[in-house]
C-alpha cells in the first residue's frame, strides 16, 4: 500500500473531487445532488472532478486484460492528479478500480511505464502516482468524523425502518467500510433491519454470464425480503449496485408480474434529510423506478407527530 | 449456469451486440462446418456497452430525458463527465488504440462495429 493511500488525516487545504462514474449522473441525480449538499453542509471543500470517463469496471476489464484495465483507468487517475484533487468515489466499483490501479502501478514500475507511454501519446501528462483515492464513506467517517456528523443531525429519522446493502467491493478491505456505512446510517436515526441477505451480492458482475442467477437468485431475493418485511426503504451507497436494483425492479415488473414497492435510496439522501433538507431540495421524488411517495409521507407524519 | 430461459432484457442486450457484429460465427459456420470456432475478445453480450464506452467514454448516455431529470433535481443539465468534455473521449480513443484494445476486440472505430 502506498503512502498516498494510507494517509488518513486530511489537512484543511484538501480539495475533494467527486468522481461521478457512469450510473450516478445518468440514473441517480437525486443521489448526486444529496451527496453535494451533504458534503458542503459538513464544510468539506468538495467539488466535481472534471473530464471523468468510465472507471473502468475491474470485474470486467481486469478479467479480460489487466493491461487494458490499467491503461484506461490511468486516464482518470492522471486527470485527477493534474486537477490537484483527492479523488472521491461513491461507487464501490469505481473505488476498487482506482484504488487497485494506483496500487498496482506503484508496485510494478514496468506497468507505470507502459501506461505513461499511452498517456503521453494521447497528449496527457505522465502519471506520477501521487493521486489519492478515497471512498466517500472514508471521507465522512475518517475526515469529518462521527462527532460532527451527529452534531449536524437536526431531524433524526426515528421510526424509519430500512434494509441496507453496502455491496461486495466495499468488503474487500474487511469490515471497515461496512461498519462506517452502518454507523453513519444509525446516526441519521433510522432503524436497520438485519436479514440473512445483507451480505448477498447484488449480482451485477454475474449478469453477463447468467442473467437468471444474477437477477432472481441475488438481487431478487433481497428485494423480495424487503417487500416481505415491509421496510420503508432500501439504503445503498454503490451506483453499480443501484444499477442492478433498477434492472431487477423492471425485470420483476415486466416478466414476473411482481411490483416492488420498497424505494431504493442513497444513504446521502438519508443524511440530507437528517441534516434538515427537504426531499424537494435534492429531487427525492423524481426519476426513480419505485416512487418515494410513501416514504416521504411517513417522514412528514413522523415529523408532525414530533412537533 | 441456470437452465431457465434468460430474462428478456438480457436477450435484448445480446441481440444488440450481435447487430453490431459483422461476422456472425453461429450463422457462418453452417456454411463452413470445418472452420474452427474461436472465442472473440469481446463477447456479444458486452458489445453494446463496450461500443457506448468507446464512443462516449461512459456506459450510460446522458440525453435530453436525463438532462431534464438532472435539472429537476437541481443539478446542471450536463454532468462534468466526458459528456461535457469531448477532448477526454478523443484521448481515451487514442489510448484504446495504442493499448491494442480496438485491434484485439476487432472494433472498427469508423463504422462502430465489431468484425467478430
Amino acid at each position: 500500500m502506498t503512502t498516498a493511500q494510507t494517509k488518513n488525516k486530511t489537512d484543511d487545504q484538501t480539495k475533494y473531487g467527486y468522481f461521478l462514474g457512469c450510473v450516478m449522473p445518468a440514473k441517480m441525480p437525486w443521489a448526486e445532488k444529496a451527496t453535494m449538499l451533504v458534503s458542503k453542509h459538513l464544510g468539506l471543500d468538495f467539488g466535481y472532478m472534471k473530464e471523468t470517463l468510465c472507471c473502468v469496471r475491474p470485474g470486467v476489464w481486469k478479467a479480460v486484460n489487466p493491461d487494458w484495465w490499467l491503461s484506461i483507468t490511468a486516464q482518470n487517475l492522471a486527470n485527477a492528479e493534474k486537477q490537484g484533487i483527492v479523488m472521491v468515489d461513491t461507487c464501490n466499483g469505481c473505488y476498487v478500480s482506482h484504488y487497485e490501479a494506483i496500487q498496482e502501478l506503484h508496485e510494478e514500475p514496468e506497468k507505470m511505464k507502459m501506461v505513461n507511454e499511452h498517456l503521453v501519446k494521447a497528449g496527457m501528462d505522465p502519471l506520477k502516482g501521487t493521486v489519492r483515492v478515497r471512498h466517500y464513506l472514508e471521507l465522512l467517517y475518517e475526515d469529518v468524523g462521527m462527532k460532527k456528523i451527529k452534531a449536524n443531525v437536526v431531524n433524526p429519522l426515528t421510526g424509519i425502518k430500512i434494509m441496507r446493502h453496502v455491496g461486495c467491493h466495499a468488503r474487500k478491505r474487511g469490515d471497515i467500510l461496512p461498519n462506517y456505512f452502518d454507523e453513519i446510517l444509525k446516526a441519521t436515526g433510522v432503524e436497520i433491519i438485519d436479514t440473512p441477505y445483507d451480505k448477498t451480492c447484488c449480482g451485477l458482475l454475474l449478469y453477463f454470464s447468467d442473467s437468471n442467477q444474477s437477477i432472481l437468485d441475488r438481487i431478487g431475493k433481497k428485494m423480495l425480503t424487503a417487500k416481505e418485511l415491509n421496510v420503508d426503504a432500501y439504503a445503498i451507497i454503490c451506483s453499480g449496485c443501484y444499477d442492478q436494483f433498477d434492472r431487477a425492479v423492471k425485470v420483476y415488473k415486466d416478466e414476473k408480474g411482481i411490483a416492488f414497492d420498497t424505494p431504493i435510496v442513497h444513504f446521502s439522501e438519508l443524511l440530507a434529510l437528517a441534516f434538515g433538507y427537504k426531499p424537494e431540495d435534492f429531487g427525492m421524488m423524481y426519476c426513480r423506478p419505485i416512487p418515494t411517495t410513501k416514504l416521504i409521507d411517513k417522514l412528514k407524519t413522523l415529523k408532525e407527530g414530533k412537533q | 449456469m441456470s437452465q431457465e430461459q434468460p430474462i428478456k432484457a438480457w436477450t435484448k442486450l445480446l441481440e444488440a451486440g450481435r447487430k453490431i457484429t459483422t461476422h456472425q460465427q453461429v450463422d457462418e459456420n453452417k456454411f463452413y462446418p470445418l472452420r474452427r470456432v474461436f472465442r472473440p475478445a469481446a463477447p456479444d453480450i458486452a458489445k453494446a456497452s463496450m461500443k457506448r464506452d468507446f464512443e462516449q467514454g461512459l456506459v450510460y448516455y446522458v440525453g435530453d430525458d436525463v438532462e431534464n431529470d438532472r435539472a429537476m433535481c437541481g443539478l446542471d443539465r450536463l454532468p462534468p463527465t466526458a459528456r461535457s468534455f469531448k477532448d477526454a473521449i478523443d484521448k481515451k480513443r487514442i489510448i484504446l488504440e495504442d493499448a491494442g484494445v480496438f485491434e484485439k476486440t476487432t472494433y472498427d472505430k469508423k463504422k462502430g462495429t465489431f468484425e467478430y
